[in-house]
């Protein structure tokens, strides 16, 4: 990384693929660097994006570790960068630094069942867990997705579900009713409480909108699921991405570094402001 | 290293000082007393209470370029990285809850992750003190944060008033070098010297002033009651000015914005400003969720970071005592009465 935490490296949009449309519309972009350029990173971490003349936004990296040729970032339309963003080709250079904070600790879930909970653009941040889980299917119990969106025309990763659904349990979910959807309707947590995944030797993972996160936490709580077993991963507004801007923080953490990834036997330690 | 400089004598070593690097001392301008660029011949007195603005922006200003970029149109764009020039600095006046605060601001910019410019900044920017014989104000608590009128914390040169002169102690290598360079002009202390020192220091810890239990109980009673309808009552009258923390020593929040200067080709700096936890925008989500979405809950930001997190994180309160976030609220919120009733004191 370079000496100066806040000057980006420069990449390029190597990809862009349409996930979903609309006044929220996602895309996920893959970044590719120069010859000898970027960073490794874990399963959780974010990075700064930077487009100039815009400004920056932290998005959390949606590409697995093991990925080393690009990044990939899918971002919903939301605010002034990432709208902007939606607006850019392949081939355009944008800058990113990172990568920053914590990761899942998938190395001491080796054995155990992973249950993943996800919601809207908040399957992006457990993605590369799901991946790299899957790839390495051997070191894990069952691996079971949940994850439902507004609409069968918002769900995200749609190709990617097909593939994912031969190695994994694939649970997924519209909010409203739809003719000729075979998945659950309702929301996500209610989709959970109607599957009950057993919490026996399990670890679940969840993000989504912070509504949701909320009440899968309780339904997880409900289906006999110990703090310890439950990881999360949150966002807030960032500046900085090193711990110094100072909106980020829950309590005493600044998520940038400490989080964004928590167990909620830690995140209930905090004071619930997020 | 302790000497002694004759009061009428001061404006010398703040001239010779001034030959080879930028001096600010305080001076009353425009109303309020400030630290102000000293120029040639003239005289430095100090007469002032506290400065309104405090030291902070010398180490931290309130705007800073952090690079420019430039963007041909279909091209990859440039960036131009702009470190601060060198730039000595030496800022006499300053008072020991500004010093304090300095060692917080440390805390947040060179721990973990280096700020380089702030760095470049602190590394050339020397900071003389001046001991308070009286509090400035009726809002100092500095003795209630584990601060003194005459703390050494975070200065380079501690100036302490004396009868007809000062006594001078350097604290850091930049401190001695600005000392042992005036040697024509200061003179060895002696041991009468350094007595009559620290009887004025024991002196002004006797003056009073305004009370906030210990540390410990503070962060335990803020921690407890973080969900008290106090925070609510007391921050009713909030108008989010945030005047209390821009004033603040040691607040550190910041934004980072691009300003354009041109649109063809794209030329603009990434800028970083002082922010403030007392703005709805300041953790407003782009979906519009707000984590801390009421007056109420940014009051309690403010002092928990002073008096909690801050004490969590490294042991020690973010606040100094200095009393400017009290002296400067348009409708009177007290942090040390805030603390003292929400944490149950």
């Amino acid at each position: 990384m370079n000496a100066n935490v806040y000057l980006p490296a420069l990449a390029r949009i190597a990809g862009i693929e349409e996930e979903t449309r609309g006044a929220r519309a996602i895309k996920t972009f893959r970044i590719e660097f120069p010859e000898g350029g970027g960073f490794d990173h874990e399963c959780g971490q974010c990075a700064m994006l930077s487009l100039f003349g815009k400004g920056e936004v932290m998005i959390s990296i949606a590409s697995a570790p093991a990925v080393k040729e690009y990044k990939q970032f899918s971002i919903m339309k939301s605010g002034r960068v990432t709208t902007a963003l939606h607006d850019l080709d392949v081939g355009d250079v944008i800058g990113i630094r990172g990568p920053y904070g914590n990761q899942f600790p998938l190395d001491q879930w080796k054995g155990r069942n992973l249950i993943f909970v996800g919601g809207g653009v908040g399957l992006a941040p457990i993605w590369p867990v799901i991946q790299t889980a899957v790839a390495n299917a051997d070191d894990f119990g069952s691996i079971t997705v949940f994850y439902g969106a507004r609409s069968s025309s918002d769900i995200m990763y749609k190709a990617d579900f097909e593939e994912l659904a031969r190695k994994a349990i694939v649970q997924l979910s519209v909010d409203g009713a739809e003719d000729g959807w075979k998945g659950y309707t309702g929301f996500v947590p209610a989709n959970l409480m109607d599957k009950a995944p057993s919490p026996d030797n399990a670890i679940a993972i969840t993000c989504g909108p912070p509504i949701m996160i909320k009440f899968v936490i309780q339904n997880l709580q409900k289906l006999g699921f110990a703090d310890e077993q439950i990881y999360t991963t949150i966002e807030n507004k960032m500046k900085c991405g090193v711990g110094k801007c100072g909106r980020c923080n829950v309590g005493k953490d600044y998520v940038c570094v400490k989080g964004p990834v928590y167990s909620w036997a830690e995140l209930k330690t905090l004071p619930q402001e997020y | 290293m302790e000497t002694i400089l004759k009061k009428e004598r001061l404006s010398e070593w703040v001239a010779q000082i001034g030959a080879r690097a930028t001096v600010f001392a305080p001076a009353f301008a425009d109303g309020i007393w400030n630290f102000c660029a000293v120029a040639a011949d003239t005289k430095v007195e100090f007469d002032h209470g506290n400065t309104v603005r405090p030291a902070k922006g010398f180490v931290f200003p309130q705007r800073e370029v952090l690079y420019r970029f430039r963007q041909e149109s279909g091209k990859a764009p440039e960036l131009m990285e702009t470190l601060p020039a060198a730039a000595p600095t030496v800022v006499f006046g300053v008072r020991p809850c500004d010093g304090r605060a300095m060692v917080r601001n440390d805390k947040v910019f060179t721990c973990g992750f280096n700020d380089p410019y702030y760095q470049a900044r602190r590394d050339q920017v020397v900071f003389v003190g001046l001991a308070c014989s009286e509090p400035p104000s009726q809002n100092c608590f500095c003795l209630s944060v584990g601060g003194s009128p005459h703390s050494e914390d975070g200065l380079d040169v501690l100036m302490t008033e004396l009868d007809g002169r000062y006594h001078v102690k350097a604290i850091t290598a930049k401190g001695r070098e600005i000392v042992e360079g005036a040697a024509a002009l200061l003179d060895k202390a002696q041991a009468a010297d350094g007595k009559a020192a620290a009887k004025a220091h024991a002196d002004a810890d006797k003056h009073p002033q305004r009370a906030l239990a210990t540390m410990e109980k503070v962060a335990a009673g803020l921690k407890e009651h973080f969900d008290s309808p106090k925070w609510d009552e007391l921050a009713r009258a909030c108008i989010g000015c945030g005047a209390c923390t821009y004033l603040c020593p040691s607040c550190h929040c910041f934004d980072i914005n691009d300003e354009i200067t041109s649109n063809v080709p794209l030329t603009g700096e990434r800028v970083r400003t002082w922010d403030n936890c007392q703005f709805p925008d300041f953790t407003m989500h782009s979906s519009g969720h707000n984590p801390r979405h009421d007056t109420g809950a940014r009051l309690r930001q403010r002092v928990s970071h002073k008096l909690l997190y801050f004490v969590e994180n490294h042991n020690i309160q973010q606040c100094t005592g200095c009393g400017r976030c009290i002296s400067h609220c348009p409708v009177g919120i007290d942090i040390v009465r805030v603390a003292t009733e929400v944490s149950g004191q």
